[in-house]
Order: C-alpha cells, then sequence, then structure tokens
C-alpha cells in the first residue's frame, strides 16, 4: 500500500492500463517531460522574511501520449512549476527536461503549445493575424501555416469569426483562440493552466472533447485543473501536490482501486482535509 | 398635564436655521456686488482700463506680448541671416541691433565685433562635429543667401514674423519701419505705404513712421511734394515731443535719431530741388545734434561750392 | 531574425490600428494649410515660415509618437498578460527587446514617411521646386535619431514602473538635450565647481540628438551635408541605440514578469 505522504508512483507500462484504448501503446520511451528535485524560492525584495519555498524538490516524469493531471490546492506551486517549465522563471535548484532539453533553452518550447489561465491575446489582431503571428514565430512555412489556421479555426470553432479583432470576442471565445493559438505548431505536449476556467457547462464539454482527441492523436497533455470530475474523466495520471511537495502521483483507476475513496476524497484526504464520515453524519 | 404645554420645539428649528442661512447668503451676495462695483472703478483708475481693447492677443497675453513681439523681431534677423545667429549663451556684441533693422534706418545700430566669428573657434569635437549640422556661416537674404545664389526678392522670407511682431505690439514704430523698408526692397511700394499707413494708426505722428514713409513719397513714387509734407510734419512732431518732461532716456535718444535722419533726408530732398539756402538751413540744424559734425560741415561746403555762380558764366 | 521581425510587425499594426497617429496627422496637416493659405502682403510664394512650423510639427508628432509608442510596449505586454503566451514561444527575452525596438522603429519610418511626404508637397506648392537631397537626408538623420530615442524609451519601460513616467522622463530629456545639449559646456565654463565637472560629464555622455535636427539647412535652403559626415552620424546613433538595447536586454533577463 503506498504512502499517503511519500509521493507514490503507481505508474503501469502495461498497453491494458491505457483506458481509453488509444492509437499509441505506452512507450518505453525516454520521458516526453522529466522534472528533477525542483526547487523554487521567492523572497520579497526588500523583506528580512525567510525565502518562501513554493516548490520544494519536486521530481515528475510524464510519459509520451498521456494525459496527465496535475492538481493541488490553491498556492501548492502548480503555477510556479508550469511557469519553470516555460522558461518564465529559473528554478532555484533542480532542472527539468522537455524533450530531453532543458527548459532553460528557448528550443525546448518549439514543440510543446501552452494555454495560460487567464486568456489574454494583442486586442487589436483577428484571429487569424494572431495565429499568424504564432505561426510566424515556429517558423512554420506560408502554405502550412494557411492549412494550420483552418484546421485549428474549424476544431475550435471560430472560422465566423477570423476575421473579427479578440477584442469583440467573449470570454470563451478568447479562451478558444487561446487554445488555438497553443494548437498552432501541431505540438507534440500540451501544458494547459486551468482549461477549462470560466467556461460554462458547454465550454467545458468542447474542451474536454479536444483533449480527448488530441489524446487519440498519440498527444501529450498535461494540465492543472480544479475540476476533479473533469480529470476523473479525461486523465491517465495525475500527480497532487500541496505546499510545494509532491504528495502522490499514479493512475486514476489504481488510486481508485487502492484507497477505495474518489478523486475528490483522496485529493482532500492527501492535503490534510479530513473527510466526514457518511455514517455519522447521518446519525 | 396643562392643556397650554408649550409645543414640541425640534420640527420648527431646522426650518428656522435655513430661513436665516438664506438671508444671510443674500446678503453677502449683495454686499459684495455693491462692494465690487465701487472697488472697480478704484481698480481701473490703478491697474489702467484693458478693457477698451479689442485685441483678443492684448488682453490675453497682459505685456507679456512685448516679450514676444521682441522675440519674433529678432526671429526675423535670424531668417534675414538664413539661420546662422547666436544663441543666449554665445556672444551677441555683434547682433544687439538686428541687422534689418539698422539697414533699414529704423534703429541706430550699436554692435561691435565681428558677425562671422562669434561661436568662436570649436571648443572640442563635439562642437566641431556639430557645427556642421547647422548654418555655421554669415550671410544676409540680399547678398546671395545660404547657397550664395538667392535674389533680393528672398528678403520676403522675413515678413511674416515681422507682421506678427507688429500684431502683438503694435506701438513698436521700429517694427513698422523695417517692414515698410524691406517691403520696398522687393519692390513692393503699395504693401509698404498701407503698412505705414496702419502703423501710423496705431501710433498717430509717429516721427519715424513719417520719416518712412516720407522716403517711400520720395524714392518710390518720386512725389517730393508729399515726402517734404510729411518730413515736416515729422520734425513738427518732434520739436512737440522734445519738450516733454515726461519722455523717457531711450525715447530721446530714439527721437534724436530720427531727427538726424528727417534732417538730413530733408536737406538732401532740397539739395536735389535746387534749394540750396534751404538745404544749409536744415544742414547747420542737424550739425548741432549729429555725431559725425565733420561730415556734416564737408557736406555743407559742398553745397556751398556748387551754389556759387560760375566766374565763367557771369563774364 | 524571422521571429523579431514577428514581434515588430505586431508592434507595426498596433501604430496603424490605434488613433493616435491619424489624430496628429490630421492637426499637423490642418495647422500647416491653415497657415500656409495666409497671403502675407500679397505674396503667396514665402514659404519658409511655413516649412519651419510644418518640421516644428513634425518634429513634436514624431517624437510623440515614438515616445508614447515604445513606452507602453513592455508594460503593456506584462499588464494584459500577452508576455506569457509570447515567452511560451521558442522566444529568447533578447528577442522581444530587439523586436519591439525594430517595430517602434519601423513604426517611426512609416511616420515620417508620410510627414515629410505632406511636408515636400506643401513646400513645393509655394516653392515650386523640391531639394529631394535636402529632404531625404533630414528624414534619414531625423529618423536615426529617433532609433535613439525609441532605445532609451525602451530602456525607460525596463527601469521605471509606470509606462507614464516613463514617458515623461523621455520626454523631458528628450527636449532638454535637443535645446541645451549643444551649449552644455559654454554653461560648465560659466559655474564654478563641481557643478562644473558634473555638466561637462553630463555634456560628453549624453546622446547629442541635435546632430540630426537639419531643420534649419532645411528652411533656409543651405546645401544638404556631406554624406560621409551623415554616416559618422548615424554610426553615432547606433552606438548609443546598442548601448540602450543591451542595457534593456539586460535588464529584462533579470525582470520577474508578474
Amino acid at each position: 500500500m503506498a504512502r499517503m505522504n511519500a509521493p507514490v508512483s503507481q505508474d503501469s507500462r502495461s498497453p491494458a492500463a491505457n483506458p481509453a484504448g488509444g492509437s499509441i501503446t505506452a512507450r518505453a520511451a525516454e520521458p516526453i517531460l522529466r522534472i528533477e528535485n525542483l526547487c523554487v524560492e521567492y523572497r520579497a525584495a526588500g523583506s528580512r522574511s525567510p525565502a518562501k519555498r513554493a516548490v520544494d524538490g519536486l521530481n515528475l516524469s510524464v510519459n509520451p501520449g498521456e494525459v496527465f493531471g496535475f492538481l493541488g490546492p490553491n498556492g501548492a506551486g502548480k503555477t510556479t512549476t508550469m511557469n519553470v517549465l516555460l522558461g518564465f522563471i529559473n528554478a532555484t535548484s533542480g532542472d527539468a527536461y522537455i524533450f530531453g532539453t532543458t527548459v532553460r533553452q528557448p528550443i525546448a518550447r518549439q514543440r510543446i503549445g501552452y494555454l495560460p489561465e487567464l486568456t489574454y491575446y494583442y486586442k487589436f489582431l483577428t484571429a487569424e493575424e494572431l495565429l499568424r503571428f504564432y505561426a510566424r514565430i515556429f517558423k512554420i512555412p506560408r502554405t502550412e501555416t494557411d492549412r494550420r489556421i483552418d484546421e485549428v479555426l474549424k476544431l475550435v470553432e471560430l472560422e465566423h469569426a477570423r476575421k473579427r479583432q479578440i477584442k469583440t470576442y467573449s470570454k470563451g471565445m478568447q479562451q478558444r483562440v487561446g487554445l488555438a493559438q497553443a494548437l498552432i505548431n501541431d505540438p507534440d505536449l500540451l501544458i494547459l493552466d486551468e482549461p477549462t476556467s470560466g467556461l460554462d457547462p458547454i465550454g467545458r464539454m468542447k474542451v474536454r472533447e479536444i483533449i480527448q482527441r488530441l489524446k487519440t492523436e498519440g498527444k501529450t497533455v498535461f494540465f492543472s485543473s480544479h475540476e476533479l470530475g473533469e480529470v476523473e474523466t479525461v486523465c491517465d495520471r495525475v500527480a497532487i501536490l500541496d505546499q510545494g511537495r509532491l504528495k502522490l502521483v499514479g493512475r486514476v483507476s489504481d488510486l481508485a482501486k487502492q484507497y477505495q475513496l474518489s478523486l475528490e476524497q483522496l485529493f482532500l484526504k492527501v492535503v490534510g482535509y479530513s473527510i466526514p464520515d457518511p455514517a455519522r453524519t447521518q446519525a | 398635564m396643562k392643556a397650554d404645554a408649550a409645543p414640541a420645539p425640534g420640527p420648527a428649528k431646522p426650518a428656522q436655521h435655513t430661513h436665516v442661512a438664506q438671508f444671510s447668503l443674500l446678503l453677502l451676495l449683495t454686499l459684495g456686488f455693491c462692494l465690487a462695483t465701487d472697488l472697480n472703478a478704484w481698480f481701473q483708475k490703478w491697474a489702467g482700463n484693458r478693457a477698451d481693447s479689442s485685441n483678443l492677443m492684448e488682453i490675453a497675453m497682459g505685456d507679456a506680448r512685448r516679450l514676444f513681439a521682441n522675440h519674433f523681431f529678432v526671429k526675423a534677423d535670424v531668417y534675414f541671416h538664413s539661420g546662422f545667429y547666436p544663441s543666449i549663451y554665445d556672444d551677441q556684441q555683434s547682433f544687439k541691433t538686428p541687422h534689418l533693422a539698422e539697414d533699414s534706418g529704423a534703429m541706430r545700430g550699436h554692435n561691435t565685433g565681428d558677425e562671422a566669428t562669434f561661436l568662436g573657434p570649436p571648443r572640442n569635437w563635439i562642437d566641431r562635429f556639430g557645427r556642421q549640422f547647422f548654418p555655421s556661416s554669415h550671410t544676409h537674404l540680399t547678398e546671395g543667401g545660404a547657397n550664395g545664389k538667392q535674389k533680393e526678392i528672398e528678403a520676403r522670407e522675413i515678413l511674416p514674423w515681422l507682421k506678427l511682431s507688429s500684431e502683438l505690439d503694435p506701438k513698436r514704430v521700429e517694427t513698422y519701419a523695417a517692414t515698410a523698408y524691406w517691403l520696398r526692397r522687393i519692390g513692393k511700394v503699395n504693401e509698404a505705404e498701407d503698412f505705414l499707413h496702419e502703423g501710423l494708426r496705431q501710433n498717430p505722428g509717429s516721427p519715424l513712421l513719417l520719416l518712412d514713409l516720407g522716403r517711400l513719397y520720395w524714392e518710390s513714387r518720386n512725389d517730393p511734394e508729399r515726402a517734404r509734407n510729411v518730413w515736416e510734419a515729422g520734425l513738427r512732431n518732434l520739436d512737440k515731443t522734445a519738450k516733454d518732461p515726461r519722455e523717457s532716456k531711450d525715447l530721446k535718444e530714439q527721437d534724436k535719431f530720427v531727427r538726424e535722419q528727417t534732417l538730413a533726408a530733408l536737406a538732401k530732398l532740397e539739395q536735389e530741388s535746387h534749394h540750396p539756402d534751404k538745404a544749409l538751413a536744415l544742414l547747420e540744424r542737424l550739425k548741432a545734434i549729429s555725431p559725425n559734425p565733420d561730415a556734416i560741415n564737408d557736406w555743407i561746403n559742398d553745397i556751398r561750392r556748387a551754389s556759387k555762380p560760375d566766374p565763367a558764366s557771369v563774364r | 531574425m524571422s521571429t523579431t521581425l514577428a514581434i515588430a510587425s505586431i508592434v507595426i499594426k498596433d501604430l496603424y490600428r490605434r488613433k493616435d497617429f491619424y489624430v496628429l496627422f490630421v492637426l499637423t496637416a490642418l495647422i500647416t494649410l491653415v497657415m500656409g493659405s495666409v497671403h502675407l502682403f500679397h505674396d503667396d510664394r514665402i514659404v519658409r515660415y511655413l516649412k519651419e512650423l510644418c518640421l516644428l510639427l513634425i518634429w513634436v508628432c514624431s517624437l510623440v509618437i515614438a515616445i508614447t509608442t515604445t513606452a507602453r510596449q513592455i508594460p503593456m505586454e506584462r499588464e494584459s498578460r500577452t508576455i506569457f503566451p509570447l515567452l511560451a514561444k521558442p522566444v529568447t527575452r533578447t528577442q522581444v527587446i530587439l523586436g519591439k525596438f525594430l517595430g517602434c522603429w519601423l513604426a517611426c519610418a512609416i511616420t515620417l514617411l508620410v510627414f515629410y511626404l505632406f511636408f515636400g508637397i506643401a513646400a513645393m506648392s509655394k516653392e515650386h521646386q523640391w531639394p529631394l537631397a535636402n529632404y531625404f537626408q533630414a528624414m534619414v538623420l531625423h529618423w536615426t535619431m529617433l532609433g535613439v530615442v525609441v532605445a532609451l524609451a525602451l530602456l525607460g519601460s525596463l527601469v521605471f514602473s509606470a509606462a507614464s513616467s516613463n514617458t515623461t522622463i523621455c520626454f523631458v530629456a528628450v527636449a532638454f538635450i535637443l535645446l541645451l545639449g549643444r551649449h552644455l559646456d559654454q554653461v560648465a565654463m560659466q559655474v564654478r565647481q563641481p557643478a562644473s565637472g558634473i555638466l561637462e560629464v553630463i555634456f560628453f555622455a549624453i546622446p547629442h540628438l541635435e546632430f540630426f535636427d537639419l531643420r534649419d539647412l532645411v528652411v533656409h535652403d543651405w546645401p544638404p551635408v556631406s554624406w560621409w559626415v551623415c554616416f559618422e552620424a548615424m554610426a553615432y546613433a547606433a552606438a548609443y541605440a546598442a548601448f540602450f538595447l543591451v542595457a534593456a536586454c539586460l535588464l529584462f533577463r533579470r525582470k520577474a514578469l508578474n
């Protein structure tokens, strides 16, 4: 039985562990994302108080083709970890690798797509112009760019608004533009930070469908979310972070079987929140 | 309980306070209005009544307009030199009197030093390099200008600034005089005459403007009679103001300059009109006030020589 | 290079989709045309005052566009959080700085092209001549100067937290250099130490933007400056711009994005 407090890996490498029955089998290949002893400290400028450890000795790996849920309460260190992966901040110690390249190198981001939690894009651009701009950064050839733009706009159902400036878009449309720009370079790894945040149920369903579709195409998805119901549905593996430390990691199905708890109940238990006994509350 | 108990005081008090406040306010407003009408008369007496002016610029800018007028007069001189002009940090000895005014006879020149070398030698490599990016050689618009090929008509470029200067300070007569001179130089005699008349409307009887008007009549209109009339009118006005003890030292100096110019012009006119006696009388008056009496003396001798009958013709 | 150019293209799109440029151009054109319609002393060939006025307006407008456009680039990216999806791509922070600089500088080039074209047409309508070499030289040097100003404003946007304070300080600095830069050494000679020493240091340290101001030469029809001297001035400007950009890149690399 895995202990709650020590990070537990419940990795199963058998093809049967892939519930979606996706097109690719689990590979015994190098992890697509590898985090080694990652530590990130923040110290407020001019402050004499000790530095705050946002991430403390995180070790994690994500295999190709899997959908990985990165969970934790607010302030657990999820966004900080993602910021390190994307090169926004430097780690205090430890390192992270994407496709075997350290995240400090910009080339590591050539094959990834990123959807931030708060989606703000250049308001004066149209969706098409925005996608063309990002395609140019990825050095995608012109003909390929035109094809990809048509493809992703169709996928996120924004074809009708492609020539309108983003400042005229609703929140849901902006979220979809965000998804489109994350997919423009046909990435092998998608990093999504709360992809369904602020969306209505229809929007959430559409995002889930897109993630499922990417999974069947063999893409790797690494996302954080507070919607544990969705995580349970789409994720192959999850990791739970609390106060900068990895508390639990493993396959969703295996964890459910082992602890006889739903993901939400397991989450609460891991972060130290006592779950009331249903029998006692009824009495 | 007594039947005729006093009514509760609460509700009546706020209404009373309001009435008192309103009445006080009204009384204060009335008092203020009455005081203002009385004080205004005193203020007008003290500060001068500018309200009579219909010129918005004069009212809005106040006395600052004279500063601006002077600035634009100097700006015209900058244009006269095609941009080659000393800044406030350079040696301005050779530009104390704007050259365009000196050339026009509107002002007596007080310039000393070399106008071409006010910049001095380069102080450092930055100064040396920087001089290639702004005008750094002396030239006049009427002497070829910046490229050495410009014709005298290019002097018209100074006119907008002179016009603006005259709008800002209509009491500055030198502006009208200098402008009229340069208008005549570029062949715009009608415009020069109109401008001088405009100046005389703003400054009735100004001797400097009458002097320039006389020059216009004589040199450009070939009308010596009208020229004589206005010059004599100018001299009469100068005599009147000479008796005014309130006239400032600067004005006295300017009037002296105008008197010299007028007497010289009249003397020249009388000489060319073959009236040597009148010419000599004028030159005697001029000699008394001229800073260069020897030159006047020579002129007097020339006239006397010319007016002596030829011994050969007498026989 | 394509990444830098892509970022630059976004800056240019931002400029022509905002109203600033159009408002300033219309204002300049309106004032110039009104002043040009004035017939002084029945002479419609008087043109230098108009050239001076138009060039002054062009200089003011170009500085407004250069400084305000540049000063808001990085702060706007951070405030609107568009910096995150940008840096999540294979883009370095140095490329972002260079892209922003190139974009703002090219935007200034487009601005100057339009303004100087208008100036040329307005002057030609009165002068009936078109000294192309003079105008072209003035425009090129003006654009070069704006490169230094843009680099300075970009550095300022990383030093000062608010775009408004950066804008104000840049305006004050540029105005100070243009009006007084040439004379600082003269002032230094007239004051006592240590002020004299400080002014001398400032005099030699500041970029002398007045080198690039050919307005007097254009207005008064002086012959064009030697092109060799122009190239020297452009190299001088390039050195200062490079210095400001390197400082900006170094600062941005250490700056927290939040």
